[in-house]
């Protein structure tokens, strides 16, 4: 898969990024990987600006129940609980 | 049908701990789960539905299904994964109903979608091809406040709302409600190969608009 065989190259590397954070590259592909981030600055910034949109979806407040929802659902719970 | 019914996780002691709390008609345990499950319920019905609104219905349409099929339930999967495949079939039902029917196949990621628009790269006829033509910004090198302010929040939620949805259920799943991968398969049964595409995906776009937002 690799333009060449013994490096990947920059735009190889932004399609593994994702999965070198999640672990799940493959050990060699891995090495070809951190070995890249040795010499590349562009790269290396181009993994922290995913580290970061990580982080900051992480930021994303998860929803609130809606008071009518919940009600609602608390109703059904008290019926379901008598039946 | 991607995942083999036998590598499903079955319920986790706290899960059935928690199964027992909600037979016995703990209220205050339903509302946790309730208020713990609904971004991500909300989530996985917009892969199927069009409007928050029908959304909010199939939400609640599959609580009542969860209460009828509570007592049957025998922990062989997850108690979320049971809950949100209620849900996923709900979804799928008014989905179809509302004509946005969206197949198994469909949820796989199509085509070949670059995670860098590729001309930021050098072609084949330049020195070193395939890398930067110029460098992407170092963010580190920004003020605090900008990477982590509020509006940089809103660019990123804005960012999400607009992806294709299996790719918005996945990000939302894992990065915002921080499902395990495991679950977004067994939920939305995809492999987990196709889950770390679309996250990566997702991902990707998301930090392009962050790109567009602080370079600018």
């Amino acid at each position: 898969m690799h333009e060449s065989g013994e490096h990947v190259t920059c735009r190889e590397v932004v399609e593994l990024a994702s999965d070198y954070l999640e672990r799940a590259l493959p050990a060699d592909e891995a090495t070809l990987f951190e070995q890249h981030l040795n010499f590349c600055d562009g790269c290396l910034w181009y993994l922290e600006q995913i580290r970061a949109t990580v982080e900051t979806v992480g930021r994303i407040r998860e929803e609130d129940v809606p008071p009518e929802t919940r009600d609602k659902l608390l109703t059904a719970f008290r019926d379901w609980k008598r039946s | 049908m991607t995942r083999a019914a036998a590598h499903e996780r079955r319920a986790t002691a706290e899960e059935l701990e928690l199964l027992g709390l909600l037979r016995a008609g703990d209220e205050r345990a339903f509302e946790e789960l309730v208020t713990e499950y609904y971004g991500t319920m909300i989530a996985v019905a917009l892969t199927y539905v069009r409007t928050r609104a029908v959304a909010e219905e199939v939400v609640q349409e599959a609580w009542l299904g969860v209460l009828k099929g509570l007592d049957r339930f025998e922990g062989r999967s997850s108690l979320k994964t049971w809950v949100l495949r209620i849900l996923v079939n709900i979804a799928k039902t008014r989905g179809t109903r509302e004509a946005r029917s969206v197949p198994f196949a469909s949820l796989a990621p199509e085509g070949d979608e670059p995670a860098v628009d590729p001309e930021r790269f050098r072609g084949p006829g330049d020195g070193f091809p395939g890398h930067w033509r110029s460098y992407p910004a170092n963010w580190h090198a920004l003020p605090e406040d900008v990477v982590h302010g509020q509006e940089t929040l809103r660019v990123a939620l804005r960012a999400i709302e607009r992806l294709p949805p299996a790719q918005r259920t996945v990000i939302v799943m894992r990065d915002i409600q921080g499902c395990e991968p495991e679950e977004v398969c067994e939920v939305l049964e995809v492999s987990e190969g196709n889950q770390r595409v679309l996250l990566h995906r997702a991902r990707s776009r998301v930090r392009q608009a962050l790109e567009e937002h602080l370079d600018a």
